[in-house]
């Protein structure tokens, strides 16, 4: 439930405050400033990046959210290193991947729609050769790839050829692949896409598990439940711009003001209390009370309401809280 | 640098030799297209006729053409095909830089292509009775001449980089090579031979036909402008290769096919 005591600039001024105070209790693992992108040229010109600036630290997982097109894959590959920004810049670690070829030791990506593995390789043999294609020596990366491999669940497999392996287990060794010269940033482009139920489980495992280990993850879904769930922070791009950035929690929990509660209790409410909740705003049904707090309201009244039912029981107080799907197509629609 | 070879070398020969069925029947495929030459030619000129050191320098010719051939296609299908299945942007990823890998991926593919052209020679030699020569100073014209090849081999993948299709230029290069490589260019004088000097590939190959087929001893001058002529090839190659993966990563189409 949400601190009922504060008003709605309260939270955003809070959530901005946690959310800088996030950012700067750990070394950043990446900063990119006002990156921006167009292709085509004359009147075919359009703008797909416009000033995206992203900061993620180490630990921490990010959703990138946006409807297909807003930008997010040209963004995720400037910040690899792939595409070229027009203007603006990335750092990795404190390295620039498009003057600092070194850079690229601190990133590791698994892009969406690509398979980003040779399949007529072996899990181990694939390790082996991103390891050492990553900078890694051929004996340290026999070692880490057979680490991660066991940690990953695939000891058993690391002699199947890839194709034959089934996808969850090929997304699962593109994670690793990904991983295998410990890069401080992960850049993940849906990682849970075509997965099924249990497959899809494992690599939110596993990508808790990434981000425990001190990993910034840059994550984009469309699954807005699997966001919901890693992420400690939320950037949703649209048009190519940045409409929101916040704790994950906080961005939920700015979308929960004026959200309707539902009071159950037992016991009957007499008529002259009836009367007295119903001139506070709610109406009441049965064992049931709900109230929708006017826009710009405080949480007195909820409590005059909740003071109202005393003495008795009260079974549940419960806001209907928005999920990040909720907040997500609020903020696009917003700005389309 | 060297783990990243040794990488790229076992990466090849496993992802070639893991279906070895494909390896027999390139290496059939050649040895036949060549016996079907050798045929044509015997029935046009005749049972009697004897093609001494010429039928040698034919031989020499065609293993050139199928070498040169391979590798100038080598690094534009092998980007075509990575773009493809998917595994091209995780190479520009590495810190060695793309260059770096590719030419480490050359030489790991080239290695493997010796050892199947030694295969094809060995197969021709037996089907038609060529008998070629190999002295050691046969390396310096073939190291030239893998110069020229690996720079041609990097200008088509430069275009590959840019302009994505390139498969009817890749067929359309294969007659342009097979007019380079087959042109008997050691005899041409005034400025049919300036022509030949700055040609790519062209003064490597009529060395090695004078080494391998003739029998003559390495003409040094000749060898010096074929080492002068593959550093240039290759050196533009390179810089141009570098300079389509900065367009590619302007234009954002590095991993599209």
């Amino acid at each position: 439930m949400s601190d009922l005591s504060t008003t709605p600039d309260d939270e955003a001024r809070a959530a901005t405050a946690r959310s800088s105070a996030v950012l700067f209790q750990k070394p950043l693992a990446l900063e990119s400033e006002g990156l921006c992108k167009s292709y085509g040229r004359r009147k075919a010109r359009f703008q797909a990046v416009r000033g995206v600036s992203l900061k993620i630290a180490r630990g921490e997982v990010l959703a990138f959210l946006g409807p297909n097109g807003a930008g997010k894959t040209t963004t995720i590959k400037m910040i690899a290193g792939l595409i070229r920004p027009d203007v603006g810049w990335v750092k990795i670690a404190g390295q620039d991947p498009h003057r600092e070829p070194e850079a690229h030791r601190g990133v590791g990506a698994v892009l969406e729609g690509n398979r980003n593995l040779y399949w007529r390789l072996t899990p181990l043999e694939n390790l082996e050769y991103f390891g050492v294609l990553r900078g890694m020596s051929r004996r340290e990366v026999r070692s880490r790839g057979l680490e991660l491999l066991d940690a990953f669940g695939l000891l058993d497999k690391r002699k199947e050829p890839v194709q034959k392996l089934s996808r969850g287990m090929q997304q699962k060794i593109a994670i690793a692949v990904a991983l295998i010269h410990r890069p401080q940033l992960l850049l993940l482009d849906e990682p849970t896409l075509g997965l099924d139920v249990e497959a899809g489980e494992t690599v939110k495992k596993l990508v808790r598990q990434v981000a425990a280990s001190g990993c910034a993850i840059l994550l984009t879904t469309h699954q807005l439940n699997v966001a919901e769930e890693l992420s400690d922070r939320v950037a949703i791009i649209r048009a190519g711009q940045i409409v929101a950035e916040q704790t994950t929690e906080d961005l939920i929990r700015q979308f929960s003001q004026g959200a309707a509660y539902r009071i159950e209790f037992e016991g009957e409410l007499n008529e002259a209390k009836q009367r007295q909740v119903v001139a506070l705003g709610a109406s009441v049904d049965g064992q049931f009370i709900h109230y929708l707090p006017a826009p710009e309201a405080d949480s007195a009244t909820l409590y005059k309401i909740l003071r109202t039912l005393e003495p008795l029981p009260l079974l549940e107080v419960r806001q209907d809280r928005p999920d990040l799907t909720d907040v997500f197509l609020q903020l696009v629609q917003t700005h389309d | 640098m060297i783990d990243l070879m040794l990488g790229e070398l076992k990466r090849t020969w496993i992802q070639t030799l893991r279906y070895p069925s494909e390896v027999i029947g390139g290496v059939v495929i050649l040895s036949a297209v060549f016996y079907g030459i050798f045929l044509g030619t015997q029935y046009m000129a005749g049972p009697s006729a004897s093609f001494g050191t010429r039928l040698d320098t034919v031989v020499v010719g065609y293993v050139i053409w199928s070498l040169v051939l391979y590798i100038v296609n080598d690094i534009a299908t092998n980007l075509q095909m990575e773009a493809r299945t998917g595994t091209l942007e995780q190479v520009f990823l590495s810190p060695f830089g793309a260059p770096r890998v590719f030419f480490a991926r050359a030489i790991a593919s080239l290695t493997l292509r010796l050892l199947l052209t030694l295969v094809v020679i060995g197969i021709i030699s037996l089907m038609t009775g060529s008998q070629l020569a190999f002295p050691p100073l046969l390396l310096l014209p073939l190291v030239a001449l893998l110069l020229g090849a690996y720079g041609l081999a990097f200008f088509i993948g430069s275009l590959a980089l840019v302009l994505k299709n390139v498969q009817q230029l890749l067929s359309l290069f294969q007659f342009f090579l097979f007019f380079l490589l087959a042109a008997p260019t050691e005899g041409w004088t005034g400025p049919a031979k300036m022509l030949v000097t700055v040609m790519p590939i062209l003064p490597s190959t009529g060395l090695l036909r004078d080494l391998m087929a003739r029998g003559v001893a390495l003409d040094w001058t000749g060898f010096a402008i074929a080492l002068a002529n593959g550093l240039f090839y290759f050196v533009l190659g390179t810089l141009l290769f570098r300079w389509s993966e900065g367009k590619a990563k302007q234009q954002g189409s590095l991993g599209s096919y």
